[in-house]
């Protein structure tokens, strides 16, 4: 009886297998908002003063984990742009405005190191001024001033220390290539054209151009203050100086890194961080199903963890389906859209384009790619998590699309597109429905791989031989200002590293409409952007909208606090707490 | 009555009943892998037909065991809606397309070098060695990176699909290139044995010439380890293409291929556990069989070497 084992091992999976039962009707609710975000600037200098308002039930004490299967490359605040290093950086660099978010969809823009969200000094975008808190303090114990922050700025126009957004940099030179304009590591004392500080608590900014969005824009971290004295160049990365409740103190390549109380924190000067837990720890290396196995289990430090990289589609049925853990769980809404996005150089044809939008089968796609806590179906340009956003479908097709209309806009036409697609797992799950769902409409797909390493890159030349491939856009902040021009505006095309997922769409007669609302107060554009975004997909159909990223994680029984943040759609740390 | 060596070898395999039944199940395997869009013309289900109006909203396919009923036999497969069953048996063609081929390849090489450096001996066998050296180095995977997609790039233009089958042969070619060496190996050494045999000096003393001695002194002693590591080869090979799978230098889908449908159901073996077992069921069965089938005609090609 030498098969004896592998034979019994097959016999206790097939139990195992016929054990399983799911019924029709059991649908659990979809869960997470599906609002955009309200509420965006703050006028009232009161939202900006500490301390933040206390968390019920919160208590100091204990350490929270989170665990990441890839490890966390930078913590210098100027280079920061992974949701990671966005949402951890919160925790030891403070940012001249940050967002204060209820995790429900209600999200205030509030002055973090500035007493206000920013002053339009002449009331045209172009100058603006913030006045910084006092009794800041570095983790050194020396106070913040506005110089520092201003060096901050200054040092991200260094090319060697590149990773990190480049808004202020381009919007200070007045050119994408800013390093053209000033050249930091030549004076490191000098500071770039436009920026000024008056006064300690003084910091001013002067663009060439209307810059509306300057109060979002500030709220990344290469507004994070540095000392000049301490800053190391690259090595700055290691170990950068900490402004918020928690300090870096143990860093181990590829496996953790440790942020400790940062004594010199005054929570009266911060409106929304809280500093509970004595330690955060970064944990690297277990693949998302371990992750979320480890924290169901719940044994030592995992009690008091969450998972970064969310729940797998694998584990999602035996996660929903636990009472023990629908509290545990955290879902919402991501701003990373979806689309199918058409190459309109090659598609020309505005028929076909409206064809491919009442062709493709958005439901099917979703579930394949592995359901509602994944991905939410999308029929507009921006992501519902926009302020303001407006839902609508200029191609109503249903869930699950309508080859008759797509066939009866081609009129008889059976055109041929090529798709690319990232040849990895999930690239080769979407091309296969994709194609799927545009045949039984008549078009004739041929799906060309591309090696996932090159796929982003070679999608954004502008002579890109496709006709269709997927893209992807995460807006920096919850405004069409950081999506509409970024993704439709023609002038904005370049021949090489134009935005992910563009469609090179070029109409004369969007310009004035984009320069036009770039130009109001904050406040007034998000419904000009709703409108302008409807308007788009109406006369150009430059996309099929697909779906939005769907935020699905599950965190320890022992951890408190913890929420989906609005603006990343990642787990937030600022009011995390150990339950006792 | 006098028997040749073929019909007693077939007399001794016909008492051998593991090796007729999984014989006659390797065969039936191999059957259904080959006429597989017939298999799927009868069952009524095509190879890309998804049905995700039988999944739930998290993409888990409602019913008993993942689906199971009268219309999908082995379920369907969560997210994606297809058949299972239909799925098992086209992914059981591709796999067994590429790795068999690979496998004779490889065994074909290995032999025909092996025997060669083990004949000849001298500089013949150095030289040969130290080839079989040098590719065994070389590792598996640089060569799948280096090769596939170049190779790809250089015969297929920047809109050009690359067809399903394209990357199965260069994938059969890299398995078969960079596996023969082990064989080789083997095969080297038993002609080396072989070669200072009593019956072989006595077929040399008697006149016989090179051709004459490999052809029927030497050839029919190579048949075991030929198989074993024909049998050996199989499954790794499998197995490999499932590897290269999920690197993107694999079958790519939406051509079915086994390792990769086990790849993936493996993380829903705690929430669809019926999904891991189909796939993995007929991977085990195809090895199980082949490998059985494979000990029981060894042993009735050479008995002496029974237990």
């Amino acid at each position: 009886m030498r098969h004896r084992s592998p034979l019994a091992l097959l016999l206790i999976l097939a139990c195992l297998g016929a054990c399983t039962s799911h019924e029709r009707g059991t649908e659990l609710p979809s869960g997470g908002p599906q609002a955009p975000v309200t509420g965006l600037i703050s006028t009232d200098p009161a939202e900006s003063r500490g301390p933040a308002v206390p968390v019920p039930g919160a208590t100091p004490g204990g350490t929270v984990t989170v665990i990441r299967q890839t490890e966390l490359t930078r913590l210098d605040p100027q280079r920061i742009y992974s949701f990671l290093g966005l949402n951890a950086s919160q925790l030891y660099a403070r940012r001249l405005t940050t967002f204060a978010d209820s995790g429900a969809g209600r999200v205030t823009l509030v002055g973090d190191l500035a007493e206000t969200p920013g002053t339009d000094l002449d009331g045209d975008c172009r100058h603006w001024e913030f006045r910084i808190k006092e009794h800041l303090r570095f983790e050194t114990g020396a106070p913040i001033t506005a110089a520092d922050i201003a060096y901050g700025i200054a040092r991200s126009f260094d090319l060697s220390l590149t990773g990190g957004p480049t808004y202020l940099q381009e919007w200070l030179a007045g050119t994408p290539h800013y390093e053209s304009v000033f050249d930091f590591a030549a004076d490191r004392s000098a500071l770039p054209p436009g920026l000024t500080v008056p006064d300690p608590r003084t910091l001013r900014l002067r663009f060439a151009r209307p810059h509306c969005d300057l109060p979002f824009a500030a709220a990344l971290p290469f507004t994070a203050p540095v000392p000049a004295a301490l800053d190391t160049g690259l090595d700055y990365n290691r170990r950068p100086v900490s402004s918020g409740p928690y300090k870096i103190t143990k860093v181990v390549a590829d496996k953790e890194i440790r942020l400790e109380r940062n004594p010199y924190w005054e929570p009266a000067t911060d409106a929304v961080r809280h500093q509970y837990p004595d330690a955060f720890v970064l944990a690297f290396g277990p693949d998302p199903a371990t992750q979320t196995n480890r924290i169901i289990a719940g044994h030592g430090a995992d009690a008091t963890a969450v998972s970064w990289d969310g729940v797998d589609p694998s584990l999602i049925a035996r996660v929903v389906n636990d009472p023990a853990l629908t509290d545990r769980l955290l879902r919402a809404p991501t701003p990373s859209h979806n689309t199918l996005t058409i190459n309109t150089r090659r598609v020309t044809d505005l028929a076909v384009r409206r064809a491919l939008n009442y062709a493709v089968d958005r439901d099917g796609l979703v579930k394949a790619l592995g359901g509602a806590t994944v991905a939410r179906p999308v029929t507009t340009l921006m992501p519902p998590t926009t302020s303001g956003w407006r839902d609508y479908d200029a191609y109503p097709a249903g869930p699950t699309g309508d080859p008759a209309a797509a066939r009866r806009v081609l009129g008889g036409a059976t055109p041929e597109l090529v798709l690319a697609y990232p040849d990895d797992a999930e690239g080769q799950i979407v091309a296969t429905y994709l194609r799927g769902s545009l045949e039984r409409a008549g078009f004739r797909i041929r799906p060309k791989a591309v090696p996932a390493t090159t796929f982003l890159g070679a999608t954004k030349e502008a002579d890109n031989p496709w006709d269709l491939y997927p893209g992807t856009w995460a807006a920096d902040w919850p405004s069409g200002a950081a999506i509409l021009p970024a993704l439709y505006d023609g002038r904005g095309i370049k021949p090489e590293g134009s935005n992910n997922g563009t469609s090179y769409l070029d109409a004369r007669p969007l310009d004035a409409e984009f320069d036009r609302i770039m130009t109001m107060r904050p406040e007034r554009q998000p419904p000009e952007w709703a409108r302008l975004d409807e308007r788009i997909m109406r006369d150009y159909a430059p996309v099929v909208p697909l779906f939005v990223e769907m935020e699905c994680t599950l965190h320890g029984s022992r951890v408190g606090g913890l929420f989906v943040d609005s603006i990343f759609g990642s787990p937030a740390f600022v009011n995390a707490y150990v339950r006792k | 009555m006098l028997r040749s060596p073929g019909l007693l070898t077939l007399a001794r395999l016909r008492r051998d009943r593991p090796a007729m039944v999984s014989g006659v199940a390797a065969l039936l395997l191999v059957g259904l892998a080959v006429a597989a869009p017939a298999v799927g013309a009868v069952y009524g289900v095509g190879p890309e037909e998804t049905f995700a109006g039988d999944l739930d909203p998290y993409g888990m396919p409602y019913g008993v065991s993942g689906g199971v009923s009268a219309s999908h036999w082995f379920g369907l497969e969560p997210g994606l809606g297809r058949d299972i069953f239909v799925q098992v048996i086209f992914g059981m063609r591709t796999s067994l397309a590429i790795a068999g081929t690979a496998a004779l390849v490889a065994t074909a090489v290995g032999a025909v070098v092996g025997g060669v450096a083990g004949y000849l001996g001298g500089w013949a066998d150095a030289a040969i060695g130290w080839l079989t050296d040098v590719l065994l180095a070389l590792p598996l995977l640089i060569c799948a990176i280096a090769l596939i997609r170049p190779l790809e790039l250089h015969l297929y233009g920047p809109r050009d699909p690359v067809p399903g089958w394209f990357r199965a042969v260069t994938v059969a070619g890299l398995f078969g290139g960079l596996g023969w060496m082990p064989i080789a190996r083997l095969v080297r050494g038993q002609v080396i044995a072989l070669r200072e045999q009593e019956f072989v000096t006595a077929a040399r003393a008697s006149g016989a010439g090179a051709r004459w001695i490999v052809s029927r002194e030497l050839l029919p002693h190579l048949g075991a380890p030929v198989l074993t590591g024909l049998s050996l080869l199989l499954p790794a090979f499998v197995a490999g293409g499932a590897a290269l799978s999920f690197l993107g230098l694999g079958v790519l889908e939406p051509t079915a291929d086994l390792g990769r449908m086990i790849y993936r159901s493996l993380g829903y073996l705690q929430t669809d556990p019926a999904y891991v077992v189909f796939p993995s069921a007929a991977l085990f069965l195809l090895v199980f069989a082949f490998s059985t089938f494979n000990e029981g005609l060894r042993d009735a090609l050479d008995p002496r070497a029974l237990r």
